[in-house]
Formats: C-alpha cells, sequence, structure tokens
C-alpha cells in the first residue's frame, strides 16, 4: 500500500468519524432544543 | 495551500455547524428574549407591599400596551398571592413578580416560564398563553421547610366561557 492511500484512507476515516460524531450531536441537540418548542 | 478533499468537508461541515448553532442561540436571546432577567427593576424587598403595583396583586386587564393582561404577583414564605391565576386564551400576558423573603422560583409547569425571584428585583415575562389548560406554578427555589408546599394556579381558559373578563 502506498503511502498516498494509506493517506488517503486516514482522511476519509477522519471524514467518516467527523460527520458521525458531529450528526449525533445535532440529534441530540435538536430533540433537546424540540422540549422548548411550542410551549409558552 | 493545497487542502484535501475531505478535509475541506469537514471544515465546512464544522464550521457550518457552529455558525448554525450560534445562529439558534443568537435569534433564541436576542429576538425571542430567551435571557435572564435583566436585574434593573429594584425594589426594597421589605416593603413589597406598599409599593405599586405590589400593593395590589392579581390579574389586571391593561390598553394601549403591547400587551392584554399584566399578572402582578408577590411570593412569599410559602405561598404566591394571588393562589389563582385566570387568564383568557390568545391573551398575551406581561408577569411581574417579586418576593418579600427570601428567594423563590416562579415555574408554570409544561411551559417556558420559568424565573427567579430575588428579594429586592422584580423579575418579568412576557408572553402569550395560546393553549387551554390549568397549569400548576411551582417554587423551583428551595426556600425552607415548606417549600414543597409552595404552589399556584394557571388557568387558560376559553374566552367564551369567561365573560367575566
Amino acid at each position: 500500500m502506498s503511502n498516498q492511500k494509506k493517506s488517503d484512507d486516514n482522511l476519509k476515516g477522519t471524514l467518516y468519524a467527523t460527520f458521525g460524531i458531529g450528526i449525533v450531536i445535532i440529534v441530540v441537540w435538536a430533540l433537546c432544543f424540540n422540549l422548548f418548542i411550542d410551549r409558552f | 495551500m493545497h487542502i484535501h478533499k475531505y478535509e475541506k468537508w469537514w471544515l465546512v461541515f464544522g464550521t457550518g455547524t457552529l455558525i448554525v448553532f450560534l445562529l439558534i442561540i443568537g435569534v433564541s436571546a436576542f429576538h425571542a428574549g430567551t435571557h435572564p432577567n435583566n436585574s434593573k427593576w429594584t425594589i426594597n424587598y421589605e416593603k413589597v407591599n406598599e409599593i405599586a403595583p405590589f400593593d395590589n396583586p392579581g390579574v389586571h386587564k391593561v390598553e394601549g400596551k403591547d400587551w392584554d393582561y399584566e399578572v402582578v404577583l408577590v411570593a412569599s414564605a410559602f405561598s404566591y398571592n394571588p393562589m389563582e391565576i385566570e387568564i383568557p386564551v390568545g391573551s398575551t400576558v406581561r408577569f411581574i413578580a417579586t418576593t418579600t423573603d427570601v428567594v423563590h422560583g416562579f415555574e408554570v409547569a409544561g411551559t417556558n416560564i420559568n424565573m427567579m425571584l430575588e428579594p429586592g428585583y422584580v423579575s418579568e415575562k412576557i408572553t402569550t398563553v395560546d393553549k387551554v389548560g390549568e397549569y400548576t406554578v411551582v417554587c423551583n427555589e428551595y426556600c425552607g421547610t415548606g417549600h414543597a408546599m409552595m404552589y399556584s394556579t394557571l388557568k387558560v381558559v376559553d374566552s367564551d366561557d369567561n365573560s367575566s373578563h
């Protein structure tokens, strides 16, 4: 495996991790925020 | 400077998320008015019952203001005055509250109305009550031995059934 391929794999893994964790944070945040919607 | 395309994606995603979160907080705080009491209105807590508007607690219909009703409320260990608040649904209400002794809370359970009442300060909240129901007002700041018994009721009633207002 060339160094270039390794580097691409690392970047792809970081990309998936970033998006995965980010989406979980956004979903949890939206659910919490939703608790305060539509109440006076 | 060369930035790999994957790095660009997550930089955009991360920065975009941060901007969206900050925008939501900003709109909530500055447009929707979600913030702590400004503490600009002070009062002598020992003479609350002699100082207007707290010398006449209750629900008052008002004209020519941005709100339809003013609810003037005095908290003291371990009760609220008035004990019961009745407002027609759809009204815009300004809650004005203070305490005569220690720190009390004014939380209308199940709604976003939640104020801390501090001796010497007046707390206020303007909101539109848009759902009919009976809401329990609770003290959510521990204020002494009778704290658990300190409650009041907010009744949001259908205007048609409320001809007295």
